[in-house]
């Protein structure tokens, strides 16, 4: 059979030859710096996808693991702290970590029925941020850590001028992401997924055993969304505070993985691209347009575009699940054989 | 040799009893039927057998002895692991300020270098030098919580259906349960999925085991599919196919475990003649491969003319067991089907 | 005796909040019944019940009334938060929910999600009227102060104990709408339409029972308890904000999950526990970790019970 670029290939290739764009656009128009939050957060829609999508499990406190990801960064790599491992090892450590905080929380809770895991997830999420809040003596509170080191290859410490040299980290962190998911889904793992979503009696009684299924399913979404989280902390020179790991970015990355496709990696992408791209690239523009054209005055609540925020959100979910159910590039069928 | 027993199996949900002291047994690569009116709780002896319900009274017994998994020296191993692991959680959760403070801001010096091996034995003097209540206290009862959802949560599924499956016990649906969305050969690879060996690490890497397992496994799966005649429709997802297919996927799917024993519920719901004798000669060769077969049906011909043996159940209760011949003239049967002449 | 005079005032104040907790998780717990649907709006539903009756109050001059007129005041807010929330809640089944009966659990829900934003962003353009009760809309996303029109007085006299007006406000309208709710239930037809929908929607339907009007109904019921709940809890609480369904919403259907969810009884009781675990823990823990202790028992419950203290196992037909 003849090779042909699948959609996530394609997706993938243009991302990657966006910069040459930004060359020839007006500094103005330069999109990469927005576009590595796109990157980020399809990371962090990639692991939630493994767990609601692969899995059929919804989990509404995806954003607890990426706190949980960012503060174990911070710890393992501010001066402020002993450890002070370098950026690559503590990177790849918030994967175990987060993976660990996945199974802690998942272990008691997997054997409830769908819906109580989804408030058990939802609570874990606004706890989280309670617990990273009060803890101060470990994690300075609603300071955050800082500063935080960036890669470095030889070349001295990236700042964040090397806007190119972040965008490709991230897009060549993005792809490694894309490709463990999707070697998962087609294994055996990932088959075992698709059937416990489409029927958990039936997958059982063939010999699937569920819980333990589900568990990895639940630590894998954890430990790619604690990597995304680090990787945020270490962009940011910061943890930021317990509170920007709330709800909303939950919300966030639920919006990417219904509106795109749930179940489907190249879904995902474009929906963090749509998703995203609103958020943090349209309506912060139309924001800065609006108050650089002086309309949009402090008194009048509707003439700031970020306060359509949630109704453009919302609405995003309900005509998405009843004109797209199954999103913007649903997921093939599965086959054996690729 | 008796294959499966079932020892006075009753169901009761509330108030109801759909099955009360039911008692036979399967011997080794027979065809054995269950018959018996709608509601006459056929359908939940087969959930009490593979596990999905767990009947009020009474044991399954496969090849003369319980499936249940034995509460074996690992087993107590990982109880003491919960002990441990959830005991000491709480204990370092409740602390976690003060270790924090005595380990590592105590210690570290901003800018010099960090004392590992007086920090490696100063958590282990802070925890002991706290009062009761906050370690000796929390470990108990943490590890007392770890213990007990790790004990509830095992006795919940030392009987499951997963469990029984694995021993080689596999099941159609009476309402086919395929997984819509999957292909035929995933489907069967589904069934097959707890006969294989490579793990997360090999998926996630794709190591050269990877892939001679994936593609041992795929032929295999798509010969069964050539067994019951679905080879050219591999590929296809298992929601198209038309509806006497999907029984025999559901078969195949059951086979692909290489079971002892399959049990079928009511294969033949649905089929037209000609299909049935299909599926008659199907399961012939099944029970020929020397997998025994235990099946419902209402389809009296296909019943009659394949069992070995065959159990009559009526609102629960067992009414007769015998032969097909002696079956068919025994007058208990004829009134459960056609009512007595008192009733009129 | 001082100690037990401390806990007794926690345990009044655990149970008045428990009890409006419990109010708005029956309707989780009704709509969860009826179709299985954790509705996430609910929550923001009763913040916009508690937005109308902040904007009643202003509009009307309700401060200025006298003590009778402000009985009138309440029970007339009472009534129209009541029909307010309950028309939005059959609103958002009708135009969001009612299209998704046949397809899968998780787009309703998510569905669900999508409404409960919509919600909470209306509630901050709501927060942004220009009226002298929302500080004339100049700060929309601030939390806003509920004028306390019941009287701040201690019934019990000058001693330690309270009791105001308002514990007793909480009482007398939650627990005769429980006990109406529970008698509708049992005795009503509509009562028994709802449990049959519950039990097989598609048999019930044949049987003649306009499913789609009984989950309408049991929407608006659900939304009407929401909005009674939302009037008191604003007179008791005394600040209102256009995030604070999420929490709410959050307390009550822990509330909800940890009673059983589907069990009307399983509700109260889980709301009395969450309202009781939250004081004490603030009285003798500390507050700052309230939040996290009732989490974890939550989480601790259900691995015991995973249905909840009340709640039934529902056997899958297989």
């Amino acid at each position: 059979m003849r090779w042909r670029p699948g959609p996530i290939f394609i997706i993938l290739a243009l991302a990657g030859l966006l910069p040459l764009l930004d060359i020839f656009l007006p500094p103005k128009l330069q999109m990469c710096e927005a576009v590595r939050g796109v990157f980020l957060y399809a990371i962090l829609a990639l692991g939630l996808n493994v767990v609601t999508g692969y899995a059929g499990m919804l989990n509404l406190g995806i954003a607890a693991f990426m706190a949980v990801g960012a503060y174990a960064f911070g710890i393992l790599t501010c001066e402020i702290y002993p450890f002070q491992l370098g950026f690559w090892p503590a990177l790849a450590l918030t994967i175990p970590i987060g993976a660990i905080a996945g199974f802690i929380l998942g272990a008691p809770t997997l054997g409830l029925r769908g819906d109580y895991l989804a408030i058990v997830t939802l609570g874990f999420g606004e706890i989280i941020q309670d617990v990273l809040k009060n803890l101060e003596v470990v994690t300075k509170g609603t300071q955050g850590i800082n500063p935080l080191p960036a890669p470095n290859f030889g070349g001295g410490e990236w700042t964040a001028n090397d806007e190119y040299k972040w965008y490709y980290l991230f897009f060549v962190l993005l792809v490694v992401t894309v490709i463990a998911a999707r070697n998962l889904e087609r294994s055996r793992l990932g088959r075992a997924w698709f059937s416990i979503r489409e029927d958990e009696i039936a997958s059982r009684s063939m010999g699937i055993r569920v819980e333990r299924i589900k568990l990895i399913a639940f630590a894998t979404a954890a430990a790619i969304a604690a990597f995304a989280g680090g990787l945020s902390a270490s962009v940011l020179s910061s943890t930021g505070e317990p509170s920007n790991y709330d709800f909303q970015i939950s919300i966030l990355a639920l919006c990417i993985v219904i509106v795109g496709g749930i179940g489907s990696i190249a879904g995902v992408l474009v929906g963090s691209l749509v998703m995203v791209g609103l958020n943090s690239i349209v309506l912060v523009k139309a924001t800065a347009w609006m108050a650089a054209n002086g309309i949009g005055s402090q008194g009048n609540v509707l003439l700031s575009p970020n306060n359509w925020k949630f109704l453009i959100f919302g609405l995003a979910l309900i005509l998405a699940v009843r004109l797209k159910p199954n999103g913007l590039i649903p997921p093939r069928i599965q086959r054996a054989k690729q | 040799m008796s294959v499966l027993q079932a020892h006075g199996i009753t169901v009761k949900f509330g108030g109801l009893i759909a099955v009360q002291d039911v008692h036979f047994t399967v011997k080794q690569g027979e065809i054995y039927a269950v018959i018996g009116p709608n509601g006459a709780g056929k359908t939940t002896l087969f959930n009490a057998v593979t596990g999905i319900y767990a009947p009020t009274e009474g044991h399954v017994e496969f090849n003369g002895h319980e499936i249940v998994e034995p509460l074996t020296r690992w087993v107590i191993f990982k109880f003491v692991c919960a002990f441990f692991a959830v005991g000491v959680f709480t204990v370092v959760g409740l602390n976690i300020e003060t270790i924090w403070k005595a380990v590592i801001i105590d210690n570290y010096k901003f800018g010099q270098p960090f004392p590992w091996s007086v920090a490696a034995t100063s958590w282990y003097s802070t925890i002991w030098s706290l009062p009761l209540v906050k370690n000796l206290l929390p470990l108990c009862v943490g590890g007392g919580i770890g213990v007990g959802a790790a004990a509830v949560s095992w006795s919940r599924g030392r009987s499951a259906p997963d469990h029984i499956a694995r021993s080689g016990v596999a099941r159609t649906f009476q309402n086919i349960r395929l997984f819509n969305e999957l292909s035929l050969v995933q489907n069967v690879l589904v069934g097959m999925d707890y006969r294989m060996k490579t793990g997360f690490m090999s998926a996630l890497f794709r190591l050269p085991m990877f892939y001679r397992e994936r593609r041992e496994f795929y032929e295999s799966a798509v010969k069964l599919l050539e067994f019951i005649g679905l080879g050219d429709r591999a590929e296809q997802a298992a929601g198209s196919l038309p509806y006497g297919f999907r029984r025999r996927l559901e078969i195949a799917r059951a086979l692909a475990g290489k079971p002892t024993i399959i049990l079928l519920d009511e294969p033949a719901a649905g089929m037209n003649p000609s299909e049935v004798v299909g599926l008659m000669a199907l399961i012939r060769q099944v029970r020929e491969s020397g997998i025994t077969v235990v099946l419902i049906e209402h389809h009296m011909r296909l019943v009659m003319g394949v069992s070995d043996k065959i159990l009559v159940l009526q609102y629960g209760r067992q009414i007769a067991e015998g032969t097909p011949a002696e079956i068919r003239v025994n007058p208990k049967i004829i009134e459960a089907y056609l009512g007595s002449e008192d009733h009129g | 005796m001082l100690d037990f005079e401390v806990f007794t005032q926690q345990l009044i104040t655990g149970l008045s909040n428990g009890m409006i907790i419990a109010l708005i998780a029956i309707g989780y717990t009704m709509v969860y019944g009826i179709i299985e649907l954790i509705n996430f709006a609910h929550g923001d539903v009763f913040m916009l019940g508690a937005f109308l009756a902040l904007t009643l109050l202003g509009a009307l001059g309700m401060e200025a009334w006298g003590p009778s007129g402000q009985v009138f005041g309440v029970a007339l807010m009472l009534i129209g938060s009541a029909v307010f929330c309950g028309g939005l809640n059959w609103s958002l089944d009708r135009l969001a929910y009612r299209s998704l009966r046949k397809s899968s659990k998780l787009s309703l829900l998510v569905s669900a999600i999508g409404c409960s934003f919509v919600c909470m962003n209306l509630g901050l353009f709501w927060g942004g009227a220009p009226m002298e009760v929302f500080s004339n809309g100049n700060s929309a996303a601030a939390p806003k102060h509920f004028p306390a029109i019941i009287p701040q007085i201690n019934l019990l006299g000058d001693g330690f104990l309270r009791i105001t007006p308002a514990d007793l406000l909480v009482f007398t309208v939650t627990i005769p709408l429980m006990v109406g709710l529970t008698i509708m239930v049992k005795r009503t037809r509509l009562g028994r339409a709802m449990r049959a929908v519950a039990q097989d929607p598609t048999a019930a339907s044949l049987m003649g029972i306009p499913v789609d009007r009984v989950i309408g109904a049991t929407f608006f019921i659900g939304g009407a308890l929401g909005g009674f709940a939302s009037v008191i809890y604003s007179l008791y609480n005394n600040t209102i904000g256009f995030q604070m369904g999420t929490r709410a919403g959050l307390d009550a259907f822990t509330a909800a999950v940890l009673g059983g969810i589907g069990s009307l009884p399983g509700a109260v009781l889980g709301g009395l526990t969450i309202g009781c675990v939250r004081s004490m823990s603030d009285q003798y823990l500390e507050t700052r970790w309230t939040n996290t202790i009732v989490f974890c028992i939550l989480v601790l419950i259900l691995i015991f019970r995973p249905n909840g203290l009340l709640g039934k196992t529902r056997k899958e037909k297989v």
